[in-house]
Formats: structure tokens, C-alpha cells, sequence
């Protein structure tokens, strides 16, 4: 234990670029599955169509689909031998971010559709009556549901940064290149480094927990 | 209060913004060791990668030799390490440039079957057949064939495999092959028999924990050694003999395949300076070594 | 007035909600510049209708005109037309913004400039008296503020036509007379046509010029409010705008209108067009009933005899139950009650008049 809070203290270099890599990963593709999950939540929740309950209880499924399920899939779309696979993706920080935005979509659109239902229905039927249009309505609930909306960013985000076997499928954990917090606690511990693995994971708790408190505490205001 | 609101307003936007950037740079820092090599990221010319079996990668050896291959050829190395069976099926699918795996009799198929361009052997060490000191089934002095047929006789001292098709494992079933055992009746012999599933590290700790047999590569053992109660049971017989080849992959198999690189890579591997590198691996910190290297000729 | 067409027309209205008809055959006139009240119990259908005049929804039956045109349809001239409305729904709902930017809201969908929105606000702000609010979170307002920044927030766009569902619902005595004055304000400022749901019979004669009373999802009867109070259509009516004393019985005789109605054991004198045999309702407002100790030669036809059953207070106002063969229920004043004096068990005369009888046909 002291030898892994001893890792930390010192700002070991390569702890370090593990740390910022795991943390700028899990931000893009909560980025892009925010630029993605948002509005396609919102199409689902302003239109009336059929199949959309069966539609949302499939996003609320795939909630709990396994990391490695995800990997699995990306893998077979971007390997050599996939139909994606002279991008030459596999095993680059590409390829843990596409998995890691198709892994926090269906939560963060989920919570999104959740979010908006959760906008008061009389607040809608005022808008109209105020004379907005449907895209103006729309507009004003997105807007009345930002905090809610935050906290499926804030989940999205949280489930990014943990996962670990799909970053390990897709990403290969090279050294340098795709080794990620998560990928490495799990070498590390295969090889017995206990030490480090404990100072990872207290790292990787510690971004978690900053990255939530100030989330959260745009969200109370 | 107003103020609080105005105030709430840009720290939203802020943090999409902050969002936003740190999602560009990350995704550009991701993208930085392509960009280190020659300036233009992600180009396949520039990279090489080289699936390497676990039991390897974790003696450190790859971590060792990795900046001294990069530097001489100036080219970005991606070690990614695996079980013998995943290397294999990385190296068909055109995944992986190179590999460099420990179990002859695939490695000479995978040849075969035209996926790889030549098996070139670097170096080797033994397998070892580790246990409890106070060895319970009594295979002490046996040979690894006569050892494993006591263990499946008696059938009260536990074992644990691997389980997953690595190199170990494909070893394992060979010693059992060879000791005159069916492996699927071996499978069914009963609780003795654990297959874990997982990497050699933690198999060692489980074999520790059962107070339990199991087969272990040199390397790894070596590295575990200090947080186990288990000492080297069998360590003699030519059976545990362990063979690392390096095998580039064909590009008559996968066009896309850096083979010019590849073979710099097993020039690398079987150059004399690196062959002596190999040798001395691992003594400063186990004081013994951990490979004999082979120099591109079958040992034994 | 100029114009003779009336602003909002429906013709057989009808909304069909989770396979019940919620309304039916509605066919209401709403007469440029008035301020009309639509009167009803708690789910009598006031709501619904309010919605489909502000073609926030679409009825499934019927047709709704503005100013002559048929608007029932078409999802461009629906919104065009609720554009020159406003509707305040019976729940203030104020969206998460400054009180501001809740008032600015309607006039920036319309696409009116920036200036023009700010004087436009600013104007409002100070007619509702919270031009200090304008910074305000809205959400952190009381009841009644939130209920007139939704008021404001309605009259910013200088709607043709305001609607309002129960605009006092649910709020305190205090606040309630402030959002009266605002509307009064309204009324005189803008003589903007007005159609507001309410269940308060005071606040509707208060400040409507006509009523439309609605019950179980059918306008039973509109007019002025004398009529809508003393004679109602219905047993049902008659009991929601206040009328305690209603009798069954049946018409025995009848000469110039004055007709005889037999009840259980008595006989009342009524003024009615019914002829003998026709079972009715004799309604009488407690009001109308007079009390006294010894008989009274006066007018009033009827006269009944009975002991109190029971006497409660309700300010300067006595309420008295009678048992006279059948209940009957006066009101009187506090005063009368310690003057004459008035208790439990005495023995009294009640009179009334037979034009104060209002008389409803049973079927």
C-alpha cells in the first residue's frame, strides 16, 4: 500500500500518461455518444411511431450488454478480415473509442429519453399554447431536461473510464499507444505487481470521483 | 440568485466546451505515437505489430528489447500480448504483422496451412511442473509422462490447467498425449482437475491457494515466485522443453501484411547482439536465465 | 361588435378520451370582447373544452371556427391561430428560466425583434407589479407569483382571445384577489375576449358577462347569470350553483301558470308553464325562505310549520334546517336569529313566495 500511494505521490511519468490517456479517451467518446445520444434520444421521445415502447425496452436491455460483447462486435467489424478492416482501426485508440461510444450509447440515450419524459407533460401542453411550434417545443423541454441530461453524460462517462475488456479486445493494451488504467490494472495483476495495480485503481477512482463531483454539482445548482 | 443562474449558464457551456477539447486532444494524443514515427498518423507502413504469448510478455522481456528495435529501424513497435491460440487466430486474420509463440506442432501448421512465411526459432527455456513443497501425490524425481500418470492414478492431489488453449496448455495436453492418456477423459477425471481459463500469473496464484499442481513456464514462475508457497516439482525431461518462434506473416495470406518490417524484426530477434541480450535476460534480478537463446536452429 | 360573426364558434363538438366521451354535441358561441365563464363540477369536461378551443388538441368530432374560418383541421392554420391566442392552464407551470425570459418566450417564437420583445416585457413586468422579479429564477416563486408571471407571460403576445382554467385554483385568499384585480385590469385594458373555466360560482359572476354551465361533458345551459342561478335545467345544475331545497313532486293543478304541486304530505304553490301530471322539482333557494314565529299574512303562498333540527353559523350568515314534512333549509341573518330568538327545537313558520319556486321537469 505505501508502495502504491509512494507511485502516485511521484507523479510516475508513465502512471501519468496512462492516467491522461484513460481520462481523454473515456471524455471523446462521451463526447461523441453525447453529440450522438442527444438527439437521437429526442427524435425517439418526440415522435410517435410504431415499435417505440419495443425500441426503448431494447435501449434499456442493452443497459447491461456485456463489454465484452461490444468488443466482440467491434472486433469482427474491424479486423483485417471484417468488412472495415483496410481501415486498419484494430489495435489503435480508435478502435476504444468507437467501443466505447457504441458501449455508453444505449444508457445515455436511455437516461436521455428518460429525462425528457420526466419534463413535466403540462410544461409541453404550456408551450404550445404559448404558440410554439413542434421544433420549439422540443427545444424548450431538451433545455428544461439539461440537468437530468447531465446525469447521462455523467453516466456514460463513468461507464467509459471502467470499462476494461473491450479497451483490451479492440485496443490490445500496447504500451504507449492503448495501455489504458483499466487495461493495465488487469496486466499489472496478472503479473502480480499488486502495487501498481491498487495505485491505478485508486487513480482511476479519483478521476471517477472528481470528474462526478463537478458534474454533480452543476446538476444540484 | 440571478447571478447564480448567469453564472450556472456559462459553467454549462464551459464544461461542453471542456468536454469537447479534452475529447479532441485526447483523441489527438491517442493518435501522437503514430504521429512520432514519420508525422503522418495511423499509416500501416509505420507500425509493426507483433502478437507475443503471454508467458513472454509478462518476463518483460518485450518492454526490454521494444526501444531497441524501434530505434534501430525507426518504426513504431506494438507489442500485444496473448494466449498462443489468440496470437494464432490474430496472425490468420491479418491483425497482427508478426508473432512470436511457444507450440511447435501449430506453429509448423499455421506454416503449413500458408498463413505464416517460416517458423524461425530464437530461444528456449523448460516448462516445470510446480506443486506444493510438501508434494501430496508423491511425483517428486518422476518423469513429467510417469508424473502425470501418478496424479491421474491417484486422483486426490489437485491440478490446474490453464484451459486456454495457450502455449502451456497446448504443452499440457502434450504431456498427457504422451503419457498415454485420452485429454477428454483427463477433462473428466474429476474435481482434481481445474481448468482455469485465465493467464499464467494467475493461474500460478490459484495452483497456490489449492495447495495445487500445475505445469508453468520458466518466466513466469520466476516472477511469481515470492508471493507462492510452491516450489519445482518435475523440471526434468526432454518433453518440457519450451521453444520460442518468432513467425512473420505471409502476405501472400494477408496483402496488407508489413512483411518487409517483420522480417527486420526476426533479423532483430536472431542478430548475435540481441541473441546475447536474450541470454543474460533476468539474471540480475532471478541471478539465473531465463532463455538459451537459439539463434534460428531447432534446440535439443 | 362590428363584426357580427362570432370570434370562436363549435359546431357538435366532441372528444372521445380512453373510450369515454368526455364531451359531446357542444355548440358555443363566444361573442367578440366578452368575458364568458364556463361553470361545472370537477370533471364535468371544462378542461377538455378549453383545449380545443386553444387547439392544443383535436377534437374527435365536430368543428371549431375562429373569426368565421374553419380551423378544425389544418396543422399550419392551427398553430397560426393559437399564435393569436393564450391559454393559462390550471397549474402554474413556469419554465426553469428568469422571470424574464418566461414572459419574452411567446414573443420570441413568434420571431418578434429584440427591442421590441424587451419594451414589450418590460411593459408587462410593470403592469403585474414584479418589474424587481425580472431576474428571478421563476421556478423560486410563490404560487401566486408563478400564476401571474403565467397570466403576463399569456398577455405578452396581445392574445385575440384568453383562456383560463381555474386561474385561482389552488392559491390563498390574498393572492387570489391580485390575480382578480390583474384580470380585471385585462378585461378594461386590452378588451380582450376572455372564456375561463371556474368552479367558483362568486368569482364567476364577479367577472364574467355570461355563463355556459357544463355537466358531464354537455353544456346543459348558457346565458346570464340570473338565469343561470334561479333557474337551472337540471336537478344537478340547480344543486351546483347552490340551490338547497329541492322537492319532489308532481303537478295536481294548474290555472294561468300558477300551477299546485303535491309532495309527500304538503302542497306548494309555484309560478310554471307544467301541466297536471307532470312529475318536477321544486327548487328553492335557501335565500328566498322567510321565518317567523307566528303565522304571516303576507304574499308568500306557502307557509309551512316545523321544528329546527339544527342551527349553524357562518359569519353574519345563519344556515336553519327545518323539518316541515319534508327538510327544508333557510338562510337568515345572525341578527334575526338572537333578535326572534332562534334555537334547536323551536316551533317555526317558513314562507316563500310561489314566484321564488323554480320548477324543473323530472325525466
Amino acid at each position: 500500500m505505501t508502495k502504491a500511494i509512494e507511485l502516485i505521490v511521484s507523479l510516475d511519468p508513465e502512471v501519468m500518461q496512462i492516467a491522461g490517456r484513460s481520462l481523454a479517451l473515456a471524455a471523446s467518446s462521451c463526447a461523441i455518444a453525447t453529440l450522438i445520444a442527444i438527439p437521437l434520444g429526442s427524435v425517439i421521445h418526440f415522435n410517435s411511431f410504431r415499435g417505440k415502447r419495443l425500441l426503448v425496452n431494447i435501449i434499456q436491455t442493452l443497459y447491461s450488454v456485456p463489454t465484452v460483447v461490444v468488443g466482440l462486435f467491434v472486433f469482427v467489424f474491424i479486423s483485417r478480415a471484417g468488412p472495415l478492416g483496410n481501415l486498419g482501426l484494430l489495435f489503435t485508440p480508435a478502435a476504444i473509442i468507437i467501443g466505447q461510444v457504441l458501449l455508453v450509447l444505449p444508457i445515455m440515450m436511455g437516461l436521455t429519453i428518460s429525462a425528457l419524459r420526466g419534463v413535466d407533460v403540462t410544461l409541453t401542453d404550456t408551450a404550445i399554447s404559448l404558440g410554439a411550434n413542434r421544433f420549439q417545443t422540443a427545444a424548450l423541454v431538451i433545455k428544461e431536461a439539461r440537468f437530468a441530461m447531465l446525469g447521462a453524460v455523467i453516466m456514460g462517462f463513468g461507464r467509459a473510464i471502467s470499462e476494461v475488456g473491450l479497451s483490451l479486445m479492440v485496443g490490445g493494451n500496447i504500451r504507449g499507444f492503448t495501455r489504458t488504467l483499466t487495461t493495465a490494472i488487469s496486466l499489472e495483476t496478472s503479473k502480480g505487481e499488486l502495487e501498481l495495480s491498487i495505485a491505478l485503481g485508486i487513480i482511476l477512482l479519483f478521476i471517477a470521483l472528481v470528474v462526478s463531483i463537478v458534474l454533480n454539482r452543476l446538476q444540484q445548482r | 440568485m440571478h447571478t447564480n443562474i448567469s453564472r450556472m449558464k456559462i459553467t454549462i457551456s464551459t464544461l461542453a466546451v471542456l468536454l469537447l477539447v479534452v475529447g479532441s486532444l485526447g483523441a489527438l494524443t491517442a493518435c501522437e505515437g503514430a504521429e512520432e514515427a514519420t508525422g503522418a498518423p495511423l499509416k500501416a507502413q509505420e507500425r509493426l505489430q507483433v502478437a507475443t504469448t503471454t508467458s513472454l510478455y509478462d518476463t518483460g522481456l518485450w518492454g526490454y528489447l521494444e526501444p531497441m528495435f524501434e530505434e534501430e529501424y525507426n518504426v513504431e513497435l506494438d507489442v500485444l500480448y496473448a494466449g498462443t491460440g489468440k496470437a494464432l487466430e490474430w496472425g490468420q486474420r491479418g491483425d497482427v504483422d508478426v508473432i512470436t509463440v511457444h507450440s511447435k506442432s501449430r506453429e509448423l501448421q499455421f506454416v503449413a496451412d500458408g498463413y505464416g512465411v517460416e517458423r524461425v526459432p530464437f530461444a528456449y527455456n523448460y516448462f516445470l511442473i510446480v506443486g506444493p513443497e510438501d508434494d501430496p501425490a508423491g511425483i517428486k524425481g518422476l518423469t513429467p509422462e510417469a508424473a502425470f500418470q501418478k496424479l491421474m492414478e491417484d486422483g486426490s492431489a489437485s491440478f490446474v490447467s490453464r484451459g486456454d488453449d495457450s502455449g502451456t496448455h497446448s504443452k499440457e495436453k502434450a504431456i498427457w498425449a504422451a503419457a498415454g492418456y485420452d485429454y477428454e477423459d483427463v477433462r473428466n477425471a474429476g474435481t482434481w482437475y481445474v481448468e482455469a481459463g485465465i493467464g499464467m500469473g494467475p493461474t500460478l496464484t490459484m495452483a497456490h491457494e489449492l495447495e495445487a499442481y500445475t505445469l508453468t513456464d520458466m518466466g513466469t514462475y520466476l516472477a511469481f515466485k515470492s508471493d507462492l508457497e510452491l516450489v519445482p516439482i518435475v523440471d526434468e525431461g526432454g518433453i518440457l522443453l519450451n521453444v520460442y518462434s518468432v513467425i512473420a506473416i505471409s502476405p501472400e495470406s494477408v496483402s496488407s501484411t508489413n512483411i518487409d518490417m517483420a522480417n527486420n524484426l526476426i533479423d532483430f530477434l536472431t542478430s548475435e547482439e540481441i541473441q546475447e541480450l536474450i541470454g543474460d535476460y533476468g539474471v540480475e534480478e532471478y541471478g539465473m536465465h531465463l532463455f538459451t537463446p537459439c539463434a534460428g536452429n531447432e534446440p535439443g | 361588435m362590428s363584426n357580427n360573426k362570432p370570434i370562436i364558434e363549435t359546431t357538435d363538438l366532441g372528444q372521445r378520451l380512453n373510450g369515454r366521451d368526455v364531451l359531446r354535441d357542444i355548440n358555443l358561441r363566444i361573442e367578440q370582447g366578452e368575458v364568458f365563464a364556463l361553470i361545472g363540477p370537477t370533471g364535468s369536461g371544462k378542461t377538455t373544452l378549453l383545449r380545443l378551443l386553444d387547439l392544443i388538441d383535436k377534437p374527435s368530432q365536430g368543428k371549431v371556427y375562429f373569426n368565421g374560418t374553419d380551423v378544425t383541421e389544418s396543422d399550419r392554420q392551427r398553430l397560426d391561430t393559437r399564435r393569436r391566442m393564450a391559454f393559462v392552464l390550471q397549474k402554474p407551470v413556469v419554465f426553469n428560466a428568469s422571470v424574464y425570459d418566461n414572459i419574452a418566450y411567446g414573443l420570441k417564437w413568434r420571431g418578434v425583434s429584440r427591442e421590441n420583445v424587451h419594451t414589450r416585457v418590460d411593459d408587462i413586468l410593470d403592469m403585474i407589479g414584479m418589474v424587481d422579479f425580472h431576474k428571478r429564477n421563476a421556478r423560486m416563486l410563490s404560487g401566486g407569483e408563478m400564476q401571474r408571471v403565467a397570466i403576463a407571460r399569456a398577455i405578452a403576445t396581445e392574445p385575440e382571445v384568453l383562456l383560463l382554467d381555474e386561474p385561482t385554483a389552488n392559491l390563498d385568499p390574498v393572492s387570489t384577489a391580485k390575480i382578480e384585480e390583474l384580470i380585471t385590469d385585462i378585461i378594461q385594458q386590452y378588451r380582450t375576449t376572455i372564456v375561463m373555466a371556474t368552479h367558483d360560482m362568486s368569482q364567476g359572476q364577479r367577472l364574467a358577462d355570461r355563463v355556459g354551465m357544463l355537466l358531464n361533458g354537455e353544456i346543459v345551459q348558457t346565458g346570464g347569470w340570473h338565469e343561470a342561478l334561479n333557474s337551472p335545467r337540471n336537478r344537478e345544475m340547480a344543486k351546483f350553483v347552490g340551490i338547497e331545497n329541492i322537492i319532489n313532486g308532481v303537478v295536481v293543478s294548474s290555472e294561468d301558470n300558477v300551477v299546485t304541486i303535491g309532495t309527500d304530505d304538503s302542497v306548494i304553490e309555484a309560478v310554471s308553464d307544467c301541466a297536471v301530471g307532470e312529475q318536477i322539482h321544486a327548487c328553492i333557494r335557501s335565500e328566498e325562505v322567510i321565518l317567523a314565529l307566528s303565522r304571516l299574512s303576507s304574499s308568500a303562498r306557502n307557509t309551512f310549520t316545523g321544528d329546527i333540527t339544527r342551527l349553524t353559523f357562518t359569519g353574519p350568515v345563519a344556515r336553519v334546517e327545518i323539518d316541515c314534512g319534508f327538510r327544508l333549509v333557510a338562510l337568515v341573518t345572525r341578527r334575526s336569529v338572537e333578535e326572534m330568538p332562534l334555537e334547536k327545537g323551536k316551533k317555526v313558520y317558513a314562507s316563500f313566495k310561489a314566484t321564488a319556486v323554480h320548477v324543473i321537469r323530472r325525466g
